[in-house]
C-alpha cells in the first residue's frame, strides 16, 4: 500500500500548476523519442507529414467534442454526424458541386443544434441527448445511403481532389485542421461566446449568478461540435473518395481521448483547443507508431488501451474533480 | 461526576483561520449539555471532533480519562459516540431499515443475503425505544424532516448494540427545521434516553438549550467562554456572554454611518413568493443599508434570493428606480442593476478555478472588449486597479480565486459588482467563513459603497453585524416582516428587541 | 427513479406511495436552493412521482398494444418466442451495465467483454480451429475471463483514480485488443454440441438462452435487493459521501461493481457466441448502445442510485419489441436507429424528475 501511495503522490504533483500544464506535451516528446529510438525511420519528414495528415480528422472531431467538454458535457454522436456528412456529400457532389460541402456541414450544424436543445430544454444529461441524437443522425445516414457507401464518381472527384492535394508540401487536409483548430482557439480565448463557456464549464453555479445564458451557451457549444464533426466527415470522404454510414466508426472515442489525454478536465472549464491537439498527436503517434516500433499488428489495440490509461493516470487533473465516478 | 468523554486544549484551524482554539469542554454520564453560541463560534466544528470526523490540529479527547484517538466516524462509533447531523447523513433511496443499520448488516446476512425480515424487524425496535411509529419499509425521502430525524436518532442509538458503555449522542441544531410539536417530541425522546446516553445539544434558541441541558457552555471565537448550570442561568445573560463585547461601535464602523440619501433604489409592495414569504414591502434608498433578521425560517435568506433572481416572485410588485421591474432569473437582476454577494460564495459567487481577473469581468464582459474580442491586457489592467482599491490580498490578477483566502474571495464579488456598476447590493452572509480581520475590511467595504450611494440589502449571520452595519432593520418571521427598527448612528436598537420579535 | 420491488417480510411487494405517512404540511425547504433552476409547470410532487415510476411499464405497454393493432402476429407464440430470444443476450449484458450505472458510473468495456468472453469459449470448446474440447469448463473460463477484466476495471478506476469513463475506455481496448490478437481477425467457428445447444435446443418451448437470461436476471434482482454488496452500490450511487460517513468501503464497493458487471457481460458473450455459432473480434460490435439504451429507456437515472434492474428489463423488452415490431410492420431497418435514439428522448424526458434537478451536465 505504502507504494501506491508513494505512486499516487507522484501522480498528485504532476497534477498542479505547470507541471500539469506540461505533461501532455512531454508525454508526446517521450513517445516520439522512444518510438524514434526503436525505429529511425519514423523521424523522417514524409513520415511525419503522413502522421499530421492522418491526425488531422481525428484532431478535427476531437477539436469539435472539446467544445461540449468544456461547457461541462460531452458529444457522443460526433462519430454519426461525420458519417452522415460524408453520405451527404457523396450523394449531392454530381448534383452541386461544391456546394455540397456547405450542405454537409449545415448538416453538422442541425444535428448539433438538435443535441443541445435536447439537452438544455429537456434537462436531459448530454451524455444521453448526445447518444440520442447520434443514433437519430445514424438513422438518417442509413436512410440517406440505403445502407451501402457511394463511391464518389470520377466527375466528382474534380471536387474533391484539391483536398488531397500539398499546398507548398503542407498537405491541404493539414492545412484545414489547423485552420479549424486556431479559429476555435481564437474563438475560445477571444470571443465573449468562449469567455462564457469555460465559466460554464468551470463553475456553472457561479456563471448562472453573474448573468450568463447558460442554455445559450451550451446549444451553440453543440452546434460547433456538429459542424466540426461535419467538416471531418467531410475530409474523411474526401481523402476515401466514398461516403458512407460506416465510414467515421471507431472515430469517436479515440477523439474524446484526445480530448482527455491532451489535458482538458473532463468535467469541463479547464483546457482548450491547444491541448486537444498535443492529445490527438498522441493517440495518432501512439497508433502509428506502433506499427513502426513493430508491435504485432493484432496486438494494437490492447497497447492502446493500455497507454491510454497510463496517458490519463498522469495528465488528469485530480484537484478539479470533487468525486471521480 | 466525572467526565465521560472530554475535549481537551482542542485546536483546530480551517485554511489558516482558527475555528476552535484551546477548548476544554467535558461530557458527564447521563447528561445533556448544551452548546451554544453564534455562527462560526465553533459549535459545529466541536461537535465534529468529538465524533470524529475531524481531527484536531492539538489537543486531545479522552474517553473515561483514558486517552481516545479518533480517525473517523466508524472509530467513534466503536466507542459509542454518534453524530445527528445537521444536513442530514441518511440515504433517501434507501428504506428506513437500511438507513438505520446502514453499514451493520452484517449482522442480518448470511451468505452475503440479507434478511429484511431481521433487519425490518430490529429497525422496529429501535424507532419504538424512542417512541416513533414510522414504517420502516418506507423510502426515506418520503417522510418529513422531522421523521427524518427521528431515524437519524434511531440509527445514532444503534450504537447501543455495538457497546456497553453509555453512549454520546451529538445533536447537531436538531430543531432548527422542526415544528414546536416535533420539537416537544424530540425532548421528551431525549429526556427519556438519558440513563443510556448522555447528549450534546446545539442550538441557537437559548430557551429551547436552558430547557432540555443540565449544563451549557457557551462559545465564542473558537473558544468556551463560559459554563453554567442551566438552572442557575438565564436566556438574557446568556447572550449577554454569547455576545459579550456589546455593540463595538468602531468595529462596525459605526462613525462612518452617514444618513442615506432620498433617491428610493429598491421598491417592494406586497412582494410574495407562495408559501415562503408574503407582504414583504421595503424602500431601499440611495446610500442605505436594510438588514433583515430573522431566524432560519422566517423567509428572509428567500427575500434575498428573490430580489437576486433566483426565486421568482409569486405575487406583488418589485421596482428598481422606479421602474417596476419583474425579476425571475439572475441575469434579469443583473441587468436591472442588482449585483448579488452569495452566501455560498464558492459555488454561486465565483468561478474558483478560474482567474481574479476573470472572475471580475465576467458580469460585463463589454468593459473589456477592443474590437469586437477580448483585450487580456484591458483586463490586467482592470483587475490590478481593483486589487489595489479594494487591497485584495494576491501576488497576481491572474491566480485562480481558489487560492485566495475567504476574505479576499468577497472581495473579488464585490470588486465585480462594483466593476459593473451595480447599485443595488444583496449581501447574503457577507462576512461567513471570514477571521475577525477580514470582516473588518468587509464593514469598510460596506461604509465605503453607501458612501458612494449604493444600496445594500444585507442578511447576516450575527443579529449584533446586522444592527451594526444597518441604517434600518427589518425583523422577520414565519415569512411576514413582524418589525421596523430605525438604526441611525447613535440610536442602535438593543438585540433583544429584535429577538422579541423573531422567535 | 421507478417503482422499485421492496422487499418486506421476505415477501416482494411493490411499494406505492402511502397518502397516509405524508405529513399535511411540506417541510420547509431549507434555504440552500443552490442554483436550482425551477422550470416548468411543478406538479404536486406525489403523483409526479407515481407518474414517473410507472412510465416505463406504461410506454411498453402502449407500443405492444400499437404493434398488434398494426400487425397482429405481433402476438403470436412464435413471435413472442422470437422477442424473448432476441432479447437474451442483450437482457444479460443490461444487467451488468445497470449496476454501474447505479453507482453513478459508466461502463464503455462491454463491447470488449463480450468479445473476450467469446473468444475465450470458442477457443477453448471444440472449434474448428483447434482440438481443444474443454466443453463447460470453457463456458467457466470465459465467465471468469471477463470477470477478471471487470475487477480490473474497477481497480484501475479506484487506484489510478480516473473516471470510469477513462478507466473502461482503456479496458475495452485492450479486452477487445487480446480478443482481436488471439482471434488475428477471422471468425472461428463453435462446433461443441451441447454449447450450441445452449442457442438451439428448446425447455418448455423456449430456448435455453432465454432461460439463462432469466436466472441472470432473477440473480441481479437477488443481488440489488437481498445482498449487502447490492445495497452498498445503490447506496454509493444515490449518496456517496454520507456512505462513506457511515464506513462504507468505497474502493471495494466500486471494484465489486465492476466485477459483477464483467460476470454478467461473460455471460452474455457465451450466449452471443453460441447464439451465432462462432464468435469474431467483433461480436460486441453495437451492443453497448444498445445496453446503455436499455438501461435509459427504463428508467434508470445516469447519476446513480435509482432504478435498477428491474427497470432494465422493462427498457431491453421495449428495446426489443421497438425492434421486432419495426421488422413485422416492414419499416427499414435504418429507421431503427433513429427510432432507438428519439425512444431515449422521450423516455428521459418523460422519467427524469426534473423538479429536482440543478445542475444537468
Amino acid at each position: 500500500m505504502k507504494m501506491l501511495d508513494a505512486f499516487r503522490s507522484l501522480l498528485s504533483a504532476g497534477s498542479t500548476g505547470w507541471l500539469r500544464n506540461v505533461a501532455p506535451p512531454a508525454v508526446l516528446l517521450v513517445l516520439i523519442a522512444v518510438i524514434g529510438i526503436a525505429s529511425p525511420g519514423f523521424l523522417r519528414a514524409d513520415t511525419l507529414l503522413v502522421i499530421l495528415s492522418d491526425t488531422a480528422v481525428l484532431f478535427v472531431l476531437a477539436a469539435g467534442a472539446t467544445f461540449a467538454i468544456l461547457i461541462g458535457g460531452i458529444d457522443l454522436s460526433i462519430q454519426s454526424v461525420a458519417s452522415l456528412a460524408s453520405v451527404i456529400l457523396a450523394q449531392l457532389l454530381p448534383r452541386l458541386g461544391l456546394w455540397a460541402f456547405v450542405v454537409a456541414i449545415l448538416a453538422g450544424v442541425a444535428s448539433g443544434f438538435a443535441s443541445g436543445l435536447v439537452h438544455v430544454r429537456l434537462r436531459v444529461p448530454s451524455f444521453v441527448a448526445t447518444l440520442a441524437t447520434g443514433g437519430v443522425v445514424a438513422g438518417l445516414g442509413l436512410l440517406a445511403s440505403n445502407g451501402r457507401a457511394i463511391t464518389i464518381e470520377e466527375t466528382s472527384r474534380l471536387d474533391t481532389t484539391w483536398m488531397n492535394q500539398s499546398l507548398d508540401g503542407v498537405p491541404v487536409v493539414v492545412i484545414i485542421a489547423i485552420a479549424a483548430g486556431v479559429a476555435s482557439f481564437l474563438a475560445l480565448r477571444y470571443t465573449r461566446f468562449g469567455r462564457r463557456c469555460m465559466a460554464v464549464g468551470a463553475g456553472e453555479p457561479a456563471a448562472w449568478a453573474v448573468g450568463i445564458n447558460v442554455d445559450r451557451t451550451k446549444i451553440l457549444a453543440f452546434t460547433v461540435s456538429g459542424a466540426l464533426a461535419a467538416l471531418a466527415g467531410v475530409i474523411l470522404a474526401c481523402r476515401l473518395s466514398s461516403g458512407s454510414p460506416n465510414l467515421a466508426n471507431q472515430t469517436l472515442l479515440p477523439a474524446i481521448a484526445a480530448v482527455i489525454v491532451g489535458g482538458t478536465a473532463i468535467t469541463g472549464g479547464l483546457g482548450g483547443v491547444e491541448r486537444t491537439a498535443v492529445g490527438a498527436l498522441i493517440i495518432s503517434i501512439v497508433r502509428i507508431g506502433m506499427t513502426f516500433v513493430g508491435v504485432d499488428i493484432f496486438a494494437e489495440q490492447m497497447v492502446f488501451g493500455a497507454v491510454l490509461i497510463g496517458a490519463v493516470s498522469v495528465t488528469i487533473d485530480r484537484s478539479k474533480i470533487a468525486i471521480i465516478k | 461526576m466525572t467526565a465521560m468523554l472530554a475535549a481537551v486544549q482542542i485546536s483546530k484551524s480551517f485554511v489558516g483561520v482558527p475555528a476552535l482554539s484551546n477548548v476544554d469542554v467535558e461530557v458527564r454520564p447521563s447528561e445533556v449539555v448544551g452548546l451554544i453560541g453564534e455562527n462560526g463560534a465553533g459549535k459545529s466544528t466541536l461537535m465534529r471532533v468529538l465524533a470524529g470526523t475531524h481531527r484536531p490540529d492539538s489537543g486531545s479527547l479522552t474517553l473515561d480519562a483514558k486517552p481516545l484517538r479518533l480517525r473517523n466516524a466508524r472509530d467513534a462509533a466503536v466507542h459509542g459516540i454518534g453524530m445527528v447531523f445537521q444536513e442530514q447523513s441518511l440515504l433517501l433511496n434507501l428504506s428506513v431499515a437500511e438507513n438505520v443499520y446502514f453499514g451493520q448488516e452484517a449482522q442480518f446476512a448470511r451468505f452475503g443475503i440479507v434478511n429484511w425480515r431481521r433487519m425490518n424487524l430490529a429497525a422496529r425496535r429501535q424507532l419504538e425505544k424512542i417512541g416513533v411509529d414510522i414504517d420502516v419499509t418506507t423510502r426515506t425521502s418520503e417522510l418529513t424532516f422531522a421523521a427524518r430525524q427521528m431515524v437519524e436518532l434511531a440509527k445514532a442509538l444503534t450504537l447501543e448494540e455495538s457497546t456497553q458503555r453509555q453512549l454520546v449522542i451529538l445533536l447537531d441544531e436538531p430543531t432548527s427545521m422542526l415544528g414546536q410539536a416535533d420539537i416537544e417530541t424530540l425532548f421528551a425522546r431525549v429526556r427519556a434516553l438519558k440513563a443510556r446516553a448522555s447528549f450534546v445539544f446545539v442550538s441557537h434558541r437559548l430557551e429551547e438549550v436552558l430547557k432540555i441541558s443540565d449544563r451549557v457552555y457557551v462559545m465564542k471565537d473558537g473558544r468556551v467562554v463560559a459554563e453554567h448550570a442551566a438552572d442557575a442561568v438565564t436566556a438574557p445573560r446568556l447572550h449577554e456572554i454569547m455576545v459579550g463585547r456589546g455593540l463595538q461601535s468602531e468595529y462596525y464602523k459605526e462613525m462612518k454611518q452617514e444618513p442615506p440619501g432620498a433617491e428610493v433604489l429598491l421598491e417592494t409592495s406586497n412582494l410574495g413568493v407562495a408559501r415562503i414569504f408574503r407582504n414583504v414591502d421595503l424602500k431601499l434608498h440611495a446610500g442605505e443599508v436594510v438588514g433583515i433578521a430573522g431566524v432560519v425560517g422566517s423567509g428572509r435568506e428567500e427575500v434575498t434570493r428573490c430580489v437576486g433572481g433566483f426565486l421568482p416572485q409569486t405575487n406583488g410588485m418589485l421596482s428598481v428606480a422606479g421602474v417596476p421591474t419583474r425579476i425571475v432569473s439572475p441575469g434579469q437582476a443583473v441587468k436591472a442593476g442588482i449585483g448579488y454577494v452569495p452566501r455560498e460564495r464558492r459555488i454561486e459567487g465565483l468561478v474558483m478555478f478560474l482567474s481574479i481577473a476573470i472572475n471580475i469581468t465576467l458580469a460585463n464582459l463589454d468593459c473589456v472588449m477592443s474590437h469586437g474580442v477580448i483585450d487580456y491586457r484591458r483586463e490586467r489592467n482592470l483587475a490590478v486597479d481593483w486589487i489595489r482599491r479594494l487591497r485584495i490580498k494576491a501576488p497576481s490578477p491572474d491566480i485562480a480565486c481558489r487560492n485566495l483566502s475567504g476574505g479576499n474571495q468577497q472581495k473579488v464579488v464585490l470588486a465585480r459588482w462594483m466593476n459593473a456598476g451595480s447599485r443595488i447590493l444583496v449581501l447574503d452572509h457577507p462576512t461567513r467563513g471570514l477571521d475577525v480581520g477580514a470582516k473588518e475590511e468587509v464593514y469598510e467595504l460596506v461604509r465605503e459603497l453607501s458612501a458612494q450611494g449604493k444600496g445594500i440589502l444585507l442578511i447576516s449571520d450575527t443579529l449584533e453585524e446586522t444592527i451594526g452595519l444597518a441604517h434600518t432593520v427589518l425583523v422577520m418571521r414565519d415569512g411576514e416582516i413582524t418589525a421596523r427598527f430605525d438604526a441611525s448612528r447613535g440610536r442602535k436598537p438593543d438585540q433583544v428587541e429584535l429577538l422579541r420579535h423573531m422567535v | 427513479m421507478a417503482y422499485a420491488l421492496f422487499p418486506m417480510n421476505g415477501r416482494v411487494r411493490l411499494m406505492t406511495f402511502n397518502a397516509n405517512r405524508v405529513d399535511s404540511r411540506p417541510p420547509l425547504k431549507p434555504p440552500s436552493d443552490i442554483a436550482s433552476r425551477p422550470r416548468g409547470v411543478a406538479l404536486s410532487s406525489m403523483a409526479s412521482h407515481r407518474w414517473r415510476a410507472l412510465a416505463p411499464l406504461f410506454v411498453l405497454v402502449v407500443l405492444a398494444a400499437l404493434i398488434s393493432v398494426a400487425n397482429p402476429n405481433f402476438l403470436e407464440v412464435r413471435n413472442l418466442i422470437r422477442i424473448a430470444n432476441s432479447a437474451s443476450v442483450p437482457l444479460t449484458l443490461a444487467m451488468g451495465t445497470t449496476f454501474i450505472i447505479l453507482l453513478g458510473s459508466i461502463d464503455l468495456s462491454v463491447e470488449g467483454a463480450v468479445s473476450l468472453s467469446a473468444m475465450v469459449l470458442v477457443l477453448l470448446a471444440a472449434n474448428n480451429l483447434n482440438d481443444n474440447n474443454y466443453g463447460w469448463a470453457a463456458v467457466a473460463a470465459a465467465v471468469a475471463a471477463s470477470t477478471v477484466m471487470g475487477l480490473a476495471s474497477g481497480v484501475i478506476q479506484t487506484m489510478l483514480r480516473i473516471p470510469s469513463f477513462m478507466a473502461t475506455l482503456g479496458t475495452w481496448f485492450i479486452g477487445l485488443g487480446f480478443s482481436v490478437f488471439m482471434l488475428g481477425g477471422s471468425a472461428v467457428r463453435l462446433v461443441d454440441p451441447a454449447l450450441r445447444g445452449l442457442a438451439l435446443s428448446r425447455f418448455l418451448g423456449l430456448p435455453f438462452a432465454v432461460w439463462i437470461a432469466a436466472a441472470a436476471f432473477a440473480f441481479a434482482v437477488v443481488i440489488q435487493y437481498y445482498t449487502r454488496v447490492g445495497r452498498h452500490i445503490v447506496a454509493v450511487g444515490g449518496g456517496e459521501d454520507v456512505a462513506e460517513l457511515s464506513g462504507i468501503n468505497l474502493v471495494r464497493v466500486r471494484i465489486a461493481a465492476f466485477g459483477l458487471a464483467g460476470f454478467f457481460y461473460g455471460i452474455a458473450g457465451v450466449l452471443a457466441a453460441a447464439q451465432l455459432g462462432q464468435s469474431d473480434a467483433v461480436i460486441g460490435d453495437g451492443r453497448m448502445f444498445a445496453a446503455v439504451t436499455a438501461v435509459v429507456v427504463g428508467g434508470t437515472s445516469l447519476t446513480g442510485g435509482e432504478g435498477g434492474v428491474v427497470n432494465t428489463l422493462i427498457g431491453v423488452i421495449i428495446v426489443t419489441v421497438l425492434s421486432n415490431g419495426m421488422i413485422l410492420l416492414g419499416i427499414s431497418p435504418y429507421v431503427q436507429q433513429t427510432a432507438q435514439g428519439l425512444m431515449i428522448i422521450a423516455a428521459v424526458a418523460l422519467t427524469l424528475d426534473r423538479t429536482r434537478l440543478k445542475i444537468v451536465k
